[in-house]
């Protein structure tokens, strides 16, 4: 699962950085590089670049050369007849400019937002409640962390099938729960009306997502030295004025990092809408991800596809931006 | 939380598909499904297993001295290195599998274990780099400088002290990296058509069609899959934690 | 599109991601570029998606005796359904392409179009006594690169017990389907179970209606077609049919039936083997027309063979003489029986439908069956994409149907 790797990737550079921005920036070890003429000290550099080739060129073969792919793409006419005559010809913009005046493009743009915002606020809001909740000691606590973990790690056809049962209007769990309670009366159509699939969906990518943010903040929260809650008790401060004036201020960095990668990786999510509701109904849950993906392998229309998974990294590296931003003083070491 | 597992588990134990309503609990666990999909999808286990120790092999000799310049030298352009592997980050996992399809139908890698392993690694190679050089950082220079001092090159000092030192970070790298190349389907469906090589996410993808209407040996199935990660959770709970957060735990 | 491999929306979904990249690997050059061993005689490769029993092995044994007439060795490759087509692409791509290659019907037109396909008419097949609808599904511009030996159609199953104790004949004008859906609906039971999924299958489930009142793919903006949406809608609003059809592959939908939340489906004969397992006592009609005495038109479902243009004239011609052979008169009547489906040619069609009761329904309307890619060609995606979007739209969306089918013609 890729989007899972990208998440932890970022991630743990960010717990990296906060942690560095805390300590007052770590400094890297010196050696004395001020002049690198006589050829032993060249030789040094050639040993010490001769590490990173194999990560290098990893790198370019394994990603440099597909983005460039898909670019290229964009800007061509690449449908079903490219493949047996090998002629793609360029069109200029006439992709972008299809797909951005398609009447679905504003829907799935609409989509991709309310699904991005209400993801990562719900991750993050029950990820820190339940980061907190873990930083008191008990019994299985250990344990429990671990089997917490385990929605990131089932593969994720396992989990479409089974929420979409649990989901089922006529005889899904969640259906035959509320319909023993008193106050609630029919079946509401999780999956198949158009007002509730988006928020079937997002729920689900919630539920995916909350052990993430839950594992990052949690070590954040261990970063916080004890001393300071005791002296803060000192002054009053317990509970959730504790929380507001110690505990916040301090995860702020990791609070950051949580969040722009989990934009960034929500942005990419495709495969659990695609096992939900393939984008129904009525395309309700349609985003700029699936719509990309139906371009492509349901109309054949790869050039197309190909622009909006452009829009879709350009989206992505707006908030990459803004990440590396907040993070420039950690990484520029 | 849990539930959904719950479920998952209460669903492989019976019969019947998803078109009645599933009872509360398996009253009467039946074993069949479990039986069934352990012959079924034994031999993808194998071949997941092999796939996902490859990736993880793969990944932790390409990342580590990597990851090791990054944190230790003084290259002017490292943070741009590092830029580049976040923005490796933000690429769809299609957009990876469609290029590595014409490439590897060229190399004859398609339907091959190493063909899987390579790709797998994408996710463990950038994932691997940065808990790695995360951890490398705070390795003090002196101890490497005394190796070198005692007429080691930079190859042995870092095979000898470094990678000893690091143990934390090549385990957490290494069980992560496992884990992505475990889940692993996107590729799993991109790069193999026949059954000598086929991941068990791939396997459970094809039961669905085989056994539309009795989801048992499906979720069993993914019961099945879910295992090593649940036991690698359990044994390696320290190291998970400390993965996830990068290093942020010292 | 009598896709007998009918995944669920999420798989199918999640898989035909990959579908352009599924791989070709011919293991073992099976397609070597005119092999010819010392033998002499070369091989070919038959690629179809008939990846699972009892399909296979029917299959299977038509090729080896096709093979042997023709005095040919072969390789078989099957690929799961919803990757055919990417697949296929691909072996264009690399120069891969199997010798002889089965299309799902619709697909034809597109696979054609790209001039992947060689023209039969060169290797003299002929199409007498076909009926027409099957030859204009396999013809892309005036030329055939396509026979089909079987077909299918869908059509209403009914449970026998559940109609009996209600005490309703199985309907067969519009009126009747509503009625009787409706009073078959109780005791959290459903009268009727259909396929209304955003995908061509749920375009091909809703086409026996569309096409039936007079609808046409060219411009769905009708009041024809809003005529047969109406029909639907108002089923579902009535609660006749769950709401969760809107997510139901046909398989999905046979679950329902086999579980007995449904009193009626909208379905194929591909089913047969699996009701048969599960021993519900049914019966297939046609599916109910507008009015009483009105024809109902159904879509034609099921695969065409082609002969992709490899570029070696003579393992095409046999690869021709293969195609022949699977659409032989005795090959036809083995090939239907085997899979519950219809020969293609109308006269024996007809004499197999009076010997094979089950099948009868199916085989009178083989003479009657409409292509889906008989007006549009290879344009027919589209109007499909079309189709299944107005039909969420007015079942789920909140459009009416006469505004649902505008915004989709208009795209």
């Amino acid at each position: 699962m890729s989007t899972r790797a990208d998440a932890g990737t970022l991630a743990s550079a960010s717990g990296a950085a906060a942690r560095q921005s805390r300590d007052g920036g770590a400094t890297p070890p010196s050696r004395d590089g001020r002049s690198g003429r006589s050829s032993a000290r060249t030789k040094a550099r050639i040993a010490e670049l001769a590490f990173l080739v194999p990560a290098l060129v990893y790198l370019v073969l394994f990603f440099g050369y597909p983005v460039v792919k898909n670019v290229l793409m964009g800007f061509q006419e690449y449908t079903t007849k490219t493949f047996f005559t090998g002629e793609a010809p360029f069109v200029g913009l006439d992709n972008y400019s299809a797909v951005l005046s398609s009447s679905l493009f504003d829907k799935a743009l609409l989509n991709t937002v309310l699904f991005t915002a209400g993801s990562i606020l719900g991750q993050f809001v029950l990820g820190l409640a339940i980061a907190v909740f873990f930083r008191r000691s008990f019994p299985l606590n250990n344990v429990l962390r671990a089997l917490l973990l385990l929605p990131w790690l089932v593969p994720l056809i396992a989990s479409a099938a089974v929420w979409r049962w649990i989901l089922d209007t006529d005889y899904g769990a969640l259906n035959r729960f509320l319909g023993a309670l008193p106050f609630v009366d029919g079946n509401p159509a999780w999956l198949t009306s158009t007002s509730l699939a988006l928020i079937a969906v997002i729920g689900v990518n919630i539920w995916l997502g909350i052990p993430f943010n839950a594992t990052i903040l949690y070590g954040g929260l261990q970063e916080i030295p004890e001393e300071l809650y005791e002296a803060g008790a000192l002054d009053g401060a317990t509970g959730w004025r504790a929380f507001r004036h110690i505990t916040w201020p301090l995860l702020r960095p990791v609070v950051t990092v949580v969040l722009v990668l989990g934009v960034v990786y929500t942005l990419k999510v495709l495969d659990i809408i695609l096992g939900l509701t393939n984008g129904g109904p009525a395309n309700s849950t349609q985003t700029i991800a699936t719509y990309s993906y139906f371009t492509s392998f349901k109309e054949f229309d790869f050039g197309q596809g190909a622009a909006l998974g452009n829009v879709l990294v350009l989206l992505s590296l707006l908030f990459a931006v803004i990440y590396l931003r907040l993070n420039r003083k950690a990484v520029d070491e | 939380m849990l539930f959904p597992l719950y479920w998952m588990v209460n669903v492989s134990l019976q019969s019947g598909g998803g078109a009645v309503a599933t009872p509360w609990f398996p009253a009467a666990p039946s074993l069949d499904g479990y039986v069934r999909a352990f012959n079924d999808q034994g031999h993808n286990l194998v071949t997941s297993l092999v796939v996902s120790l490859g990736s993880v092999v793969l990944s932790l000799v390409i990342a580590a001295p990597a990851a090791y310049a990054l944190a230790q030298f003084r290259i002017r352009w490292a943070t741009w290195v590092l830029f580049g592997v976040l923005i490796t980050q933000m690429i769809p996992g299609i957009v990876v599998a469609n290029a590595l399809y014409s490439a590897f139908s060229d190399l004859g890698l398609l339907n091959s274990i190493p063909g899987l392993i390579l790709a797998d690694s994408t996710a463990g190679v950038p994932f691997a780099i940065i808990v790695m050089r995360a951890f490398m950082g705070s390795i003090p220079p002196s101890i490497v400088e005394a190796a070198r001092v005692d007429g080691a090159g930079q190859l042995r000092a870092f095979v000898s002290v470094v990678l000893p030192m690091s143990r934390n970070a090549l385990i957490t790298a290494g069980l992560f990296t496992f884990l992505f190349a475990w889940g692993d389907f996107l590729f799993a469906l991109t790069l193999t058509t026949t059954e000598d090589v086929r991941p068990v996410t791939l396997g459970l993808y094809q039961y669905i069609g085989t056994y539309v209407s009795d989801w048992s040996p499906i979720m069993a199935t993914a019961v099945l899959s879910s295992l090593p990660a649940i036991v690698l959770l359990l044994v390696a709970q320290r190291y998970v934690a400390a993965g996830v957060t990068g290093g942020a735990v010292k | 599109m009598a896709r007998r491999r009918v995944l669920t929306t999420a798989l199918a979904a999640g898989a035909a991601v990959l579908l352009p990249f599924s791989l070709a690997a011919c293991g073992g050059g099976s397609s070597d570029e005119g092999s010819t061993g010392s033998g002499g005689s070369a091989k070919l490769t038959i690629q179809d998606y008939y990846n699972d029993d009892p399909g296979k092995t029917v299959w299977e044994g038509v090729y080896k005796a096709c093979a042997q007439t023709a005095g040919v060795e072969i390789d078989i490759v099957h690929i799961p359904g919803s990757d055919l087509i990417a697949k296929v692409l691909q072996q264009a791509q690399s120069k891969t392409m199997p010798d002889v290659l089965m299309l799902d019907n619709p697909d034809l037109q597109q696979i054609a179009a790209s001039g992947a396909l060689a023209d039969l008419s060169q290797f003299d097949v002929s199409t007498d006594g076909y009926a027409d609808g099957i030859v204009k599904a396999s013809t892309y511009d005036g030329k055939l690169y396509g026979l089909q030996p079987i077909t299918n159609s869908i059509a209403l199953f009914y449970n026998k017990k559940t109609l009996a104790d209600a005490g309703i004949q199985p309907p067969q004008t519009w009126d009747e389907l509503k009625t009787a859906s409706a009073a078959l609906t109780k005791d959290g039971k459903y009268g009727l179970a259909l396929s209304a999924i955003n995908t061509y299958e749920g375009t091909w489930q809703f086409l026996p209606f569309f096409w039936s009142a007079g609808g046409d793919e060219k411009d769905i903006n009708t009041p024809e077609a809003a005529k047969a949406l109406q029909l639907w809608v108002d089923m579902f609003k009535a609660g006749s049919i769950s709401q969760s059809a809107v997510n139901w592959t046909q398989a999905d939908v046979n679950d329902q039936f086999k579980a007995g939340n449904a009193a009626m489906m909208v379905n194929g004969p591909w089913q047969f083997p699996s009701l048969a397992e599960s021993g519900i006592d049914y019966g297939v009609v046609p599916i109910p027309a507008p009015q009483a005495g009105e024809p109902t038109v159904s879509p034609l479902g099921g695969e065409t063979w082609t002969v992709p243009e490899t570029g070696n004239k003579d393992k095409q011609a046999k690869a021709a003489e293969i195609v022949k052979c699977i659409n032989s008169d005795d090959n036809q009547k083995l090939l239907a029986e085997k899979n519950n489906t219809v020969p293609t040619k109308t006269a024996i069609a007809e004499e197999y439908g009076a010997t094979n009761p089950a099948v009868k329904g199916f085989a009178d309307l083989v003479p009657d069956l409409r292509a889906r890619t008989g007006e549009l060609g290879d344009k027919w995606p589209d109007a499909a994409t079309k189709i299944y979007t107005a039909m969420q739209e007015a079942i789920v969306g909140g459009k009416t149907p006469e505004q649902a089918l505008a915004d989709a013609q208009n795209g």
